[in-house]
């Protein structure tokens, strides 16, 4: 069945969030490339052992590819969160109670070091619902750019999340 | 063809490549981690009871999580004569703590960049023990040669 694409049933307010953006700067650390690795269970030594790592040819600890995933969310007091806890990022006026899935697109310019800070940069880049097979389905594209104080992209994320009533 | 070094002198006859499958089991020890590092609090990563309520049989790995299980496809395959320039995956259906996922995929274009570095266009998906079809993504790596 062919899915509709809308946004007539978008909630003005919802609308309204589209392309404000939100910017903050945060300093890469070696114990939290670290913990990613472990996280994600990237066994490498050049994400854990510094040792090693100032061996190779990268000189230092080199975050795993989605590193920047750990700057995707704020550190927003847990008292402002939504109920169910979810990120405050994706807190867009939808009727819609639960997350459904979703995907992402990430676009890795360069490496990221331990010591690297990190400009990120995210806005809501657009709302819209289609209509399946199982109902109404709302999807919330979250957009944000990482780059270095010189402003040099490190990588971009385009989130898909979609969401339902 | 065994090491990636190797496949960056495959021809287009050669493709599809199928790239080494990995094998992950979530645990409710990794969710847990991953949220924190990612300080994600969305209770259905962590609370059972919330879980369910919201119709999943257990806490839900993340799904940056499950693209994290991609890259890993892609870095174990590479080792350290590759980088990941672009990644893209969907969730089709929840994973869980405990059950066995095989993420792999295959390289089905190659091309050269204009600086003479060879580009891998691949696809990618994970599976379920039940063979059902958990994430698909997509990826372009490029192949940096062997660390001097």
């Amino acid at each position: 069945m062919e899915m509709i694409l809308d946004r007539g049933d978008i909630p003005a307010e919802a609308l309204a969030r589209i392309g404000l953006e939100q910017v903050r700067t945060y300093e890469v650390t070696a114990r939290e490339i670290r913990r990613f690795a472990q996280a994600v269970g990237e066994t490498n030594p050049i994400h854990q052992d510094e040792e090693y790592a100032a061996s190779t040819p990268e000189g230092g600890l080199v975050a795993p590819a989605l590193f920047t995933q750990v700057f995707t969310y704020d550190d927003i007091d847990p008292a402002l969160l939504p109920a169910d806890g979810s990120p405050k990022e994706l807190d867009v006026p939808l009727p819609t109670d639960r997350a459904v899935g979703g995907g992402s697109e990430y676009e890795i310019f360069a490496p990221v070091r331990a010591g690297d800070v990190l400009t990120v940069s995210r806005k809501l880049k657009d709302v819209y619902s289609k209509n399946g097979k199982s109902g109404q389905l709302f999807f919330v594209v979250v957009e944000t750019e990482f780059r270095t104080e010189a402003g040099a992209p490190v990588a971009r994320e385009t989130a898909t999340y979609i969401k339902r009533g | 063809v065994n090491s990636f070094s190797e496949l960056t002198r495959l021809t287009d006859a050669e493709l599809p490549f199928e790239i080494p499958a990995l094998r992950v089991t979530p645990t409710h020890q990794q969710i847990f981690m991953f949220s924190a590092v990612t300080w994600n609090r969305h209770h259905i990563h962590y609370s059972k009871d919330a879980a369910r309520a919201e119709g999943h049989r257990d806490v839900v790995a993340q799904r940056a999580l499950i693209g994290n299980y991609l890259a890993r496809v892609l870095t174990e395959w590479m080792a350290s004569e590759g980088t990941i320039e672009r990644l893209a995956w969907k969730v089709i259906r929840s994973a869980f703590p405990g059950g066995e996922l095989t993420c792999g995929g295959r390289v089905v274009a190659a091309s050269s960049s204009a600086d003479g570095v060879t580009l891998f266009e691949c696809e990618l998906a994970i599976e379920n023990t039940e063979g059902e079809v958990v994430a698909q993504g997509s990826a372009r790596v490029r192949a940096t040669g062997s660390p001097s």
